[in-house]
């Protein structure tokens, strides 16, 4: 572990410009260079906030842009994982010291993002977790950044202080989208109401960002984004199970037998081919569309 | 002066031959018991005197000693009653005691005879060990003829046995007419449960090759309705079930007076805080059977099973690994048989909420994963098939479904199903209980099937063990549709009650 201070030459450029920059930080891995976004939201994420935010931060990463996020439970993790998946190291922000690591079933995922990335935190070894030192961390979080991504957040969150902090930093804001019905997308929407940039994909984020960050991403791209599953599968029998799935909300083999007016046995039995061809998720009677195929 | 005859009492599920010797002698008056026995035995002593006098007998003014032999077994319970104030009154009336007779039953002090538990394992243990004839409670009657086929007399009370004796009067015949086979209070007919057909039809699955089942589903959801429907799906018990069965609730008081054999598969549903001795059994000295004896052959229906304590749901592990209890107490070890169908239910995080996508979950991931952890992988391993259950409008639950079937017609299928498999293995287990090489030869998988076995391991990650529950199962529908060797649409079905995540 290392301590940089604010006149350290390794110093991030984009922290220091904030109106009460962190004097001292201790540092856990390198601090890697290179232009930085945040994704972070809820602690509570629902299965589709996480996977929206591992397919950001994983997006985000392919294109050479750092990750930046607080290792919390929920979005922050996923977010983490993401970026993990990609080449670009990952850099979290700790509210609490960097020994020991909080929340303590993350202690094996900070080793891994210390690998290539960091581990920053203004508080120094053995500092609890403790409520306030929560928005001091996310002036942290906004200032590394270019922008931030908050994924799910209920009104009066955490990741909401981090979207004003970001704000007044005069960093972007974009907010994923979610149902209506959500009550942690209360937080997201009610920013892009009030003028943040609603994003889908991470050329939404881009397109935000200035064209020298453009150009890098360009330079940096690795692998291009897959291509998503725009059409299921072949076999009638199966395309009509298929049709009737969603991405996001699962459905019950009850459900579909209902609608398709099908033995439950059948609909087991087509739910697996589906399974086998990748199509689609099953976990113990819950089903979702596969976000996109494996081409294997 | 002396007389000896026959009683006996029970140890775990068996009988227990107990002779009874009486000697009427010289020395101060009074009356000792004696030969390992409990305070119940020692009470005896009050009931025999006072039923005695209170018979129209008077009970000998002279030094009156009792023994219980084996001396060295301790003895429990009030059914040496009869058998005691027997030997002292042929004594006193100078009667011989019938050769090899079985004397059992409680005294109450005006001299009638009350029943006591556990006639049928005692009677039967008695039949093999040489009594021949039978003197019983009235109200045990039914249930010693079930053990026995030698002669079974009721005794009503004292002044009824010494006019037998002395005048030759015959006793009553007064059987107690069993009642109506009592209707299983707890069954739930599938046509009245709307909806949830995947369930449904795991339960007909698991009624067929008595595999042990997990329904996950937010409270209310009718897991336990659910769980209530399968007794009516399985087939009677066969004579030998029924007799262990009927054992079991002789033994625990809970056959009502003059029923006969328990032939419907018991439905057990303990709460979730249940303790340990509660599931696997009481008893000081000697075992008593608990809740996984008294689902024996039949359900046993878990709710919250990750509300259990952690040394109960230990305690599931013997039972459903071997179908038996062995149990340790201080005056030996007893063999509790309890094979049976685990239906568990569990919500699927503290809160009951998570999956849902409009109530979001409030517990924390190490709440959720402390509480999935609960359920042990011992026990894991051995439930063959998960579902489940989502919530349904709670009117909609008990409206008759149109077209859903009902048990009746389930029942057959699952009595088809059984019958191929006892013609498999006529001894062997179920396919719920097949151990991987008995899989190995019972389930033959075409190239079809064999390739999504394949794929559905690598696909899916599935362990060694979860493709065994896999095969399993797919066995079970392959015999419930009647078909010799498993397909690949037997397996399909089959992935899909496999374990989440």
């Amino acid at each position: 572990m290392s301590v940089l201070w604010r006149n350290d030459p390794g110093y991030p450029v984009l922290l220091a410009a904030i109106a009460d920059p962190p004097a001292r930080l201790f540092v856990r891995g390198v601090l890697p260079v290179g232009p930085t976004v945040a994704v972070v939201g809820s602690r509570q994420g629902t299965p589709y906030g996480q996977r929206a935010a591992h397919q950001l931060a994983e997006d985000l990463s392919n294109q050479g842009i750092i990750v930046v996020s607080g290792l919390a439970r929920g979005i922050d993790r996923a977010a983490h994982e993401g970026a993990l998946t990609g080449p670009t190291p990952t850099v979290a922000v700790l509210a609490s010291g960097l020994d020991p690591i909080y929340p303590p079933e993350h202690v094996e995922l900070a080793d891994r993002i210390a690998v290539t990335g960091a581990l920053l935190s203004e508080a120094e070894d053995g500092s609890l977790p403790l409520p306030a030192r929560f928005p001091v961390r996310n002036r942290i979080i906004s200032g590394l950044s270019l922008g931030v991504i908050i994924v799910e957040a209920a009104e009066r969150s955490g990741a909401l202080i981090t979207a004003r902090l970001a704000l007044e930093q005069g960093r972007e804001v974009f907010c994923v989208p979610g149902s209506i019905e959500n009550p942690l997308t209360l937080g997201p929407h009610s920013l892009v109401k009030d003028g943040a940039t609603l994003v889908r994909t991470v050329e939404d984020v881009l397109a935000e960002l200035p064209e020298a960050v453009r150009a890098y991403a360009r330079a940096h791209a690795r692998a291009p984004a897959p291509a998503r599953a725009d059409s299921g599968p072949q076999e009638p029998e199966l395309a009509a199970v298929w049709e009737l799935l969603d991405w996001v909300e699962p459905r019950h083999h009850d459900e579909l037998a209902e609608q398709l007016r099908l033995d439950v046995i059948e609909v087991s039995r087509r739910l697996t081919l589906l399974e086998m061809g990748n199509y689609i998720i099953g976990d113990r009677g819950a089903v979702t569309r596969s976000r996109r195929r494996l081409d294997k | 002066m002396q007389a000896h005859t026959l009683s006996g009492t029970v140890f775990g599920l068996e009988g227990m031959r107990v002779e009874v010797e009486a000697d009427i002698g010289q020395g101060l008056p009074g009356f000792h018991i004696v030969g390992l026995v409990d305070r119940a035995v020692q009470e005896a002593r009050e009931r025999v005197k006072i039923a005695i006098n209170n018979s129209g007998q008077e009970f000998p003014g002279q030094k009156v000693t009792v023994n219980l032999a084996p001396a060295q077994v301790r003895k429990e319970g009030t059914g040496f009653d009869l058998a005691i104030a027997a030997a002292i009154l042929s004594c006193t009336v100078h009667r011989p005691l019938p050769e090899g007779a079985a004397w059992l039953g409680e005294l109450a002090l005006d001299g009638s005879v009350r029943p006591i538990r556990g006639i049928l394992a005692i009677s039967a243990h008695l039949d093999r060990s040489g009594a021949n004839i039978f003197y019983v409670p009235p109200a045990n009657v039914a249930e010693a003829r079930l053990a026995t086929s030698r002669p079974v007399h009721a005794v009503p009370d004292l002044r009824r046995l010494v006019r037998y004796w002395v005048d030759g009067e015959p006793l009553p015949d007064t059987v107690l007419e069993a009642g109506d086979p009592s209707p299983a209070l707890t069954a739930v007919d599938l046509a009245d449960v709307r909806g949830h057909a995947h369930a449904k039809r795991a339960l007909e699955i698991a009624a067929a090759g008595s595999h042990h089942l997990l329904f996950v589903g937010p409270p209310g959801s009718g897991k336990t309705l659910l769980a209530r429907a399968l007794p009516g799906i399985m087939p009677s018990l066969e004579e030998r079930a029924a007799l262990e069965v009927t054992t079991i609730a002789s033994i625990l008081g809970g056959l009502a007076p003059g029923s006969g054999l328990i032939t419907e598969p018991p439905f057990r549903a303990p709460h979730h805080s249940i303790s340990t001795a509660g599931l696997i059994g009481g008893g000081d000295n000697t075992p008593q059977p608990g809740e996984l004896s008294r689902a024996h052959n039949g359900v046993l229906f878990l709710d919250e099973i990750n509300e259990l304590r952690r040394d109960a749901l230990e305690a599931l592990r013997q039972p459903i690994e071997d179908g038996r209890l062995v149990v340790a107490r201080r005056h030996g070890h007893a063999v509790l048989p309890s094979r049976f169908i685990l239906v568990a239910a569990a919500n699927p995080c503290p809160c009951g909420r998570y999956g849902d996508q409009k109530k979001p979950c409030t517990c924390t991931p190490p709440q959720r994963q402390r509480y999935q952890a609960r359920l042990s992988g011992p026990i894991r391993d051995r439930i063959d098939l998960q579902v489940s259950v989502l919530r349904q409008p709670a009117a909609e639950l008990l409206h008759h479904a149109d077209g859903a079937e009902s048990s009746a017609t389930v029942r057959e299928r699952v009595m088809d199903a059984r019958a191929r498999q006892r013609k498999r293995r006529p001894d062997g287990p179920l396919n719920g209980a097949l151990t991987g090489t008995q899989l190995r030869r019972d389930v033959h998988l075409d190239a079809a099937g064999q390739d999504l076995l394949t794929a559905a391991g690598d696909r899916l990650h599935l362990s060694g063990r979860a493709l065994h529950r896999l095969l399993r199962v797919a066995r079970t529908i392959a015999d419930l549709e009647g078909a010799a060797d498993v397909a690949a649409a037997h397996l399909a079905e089959a992935v899909q009650y496999r374990e989440s995540g």
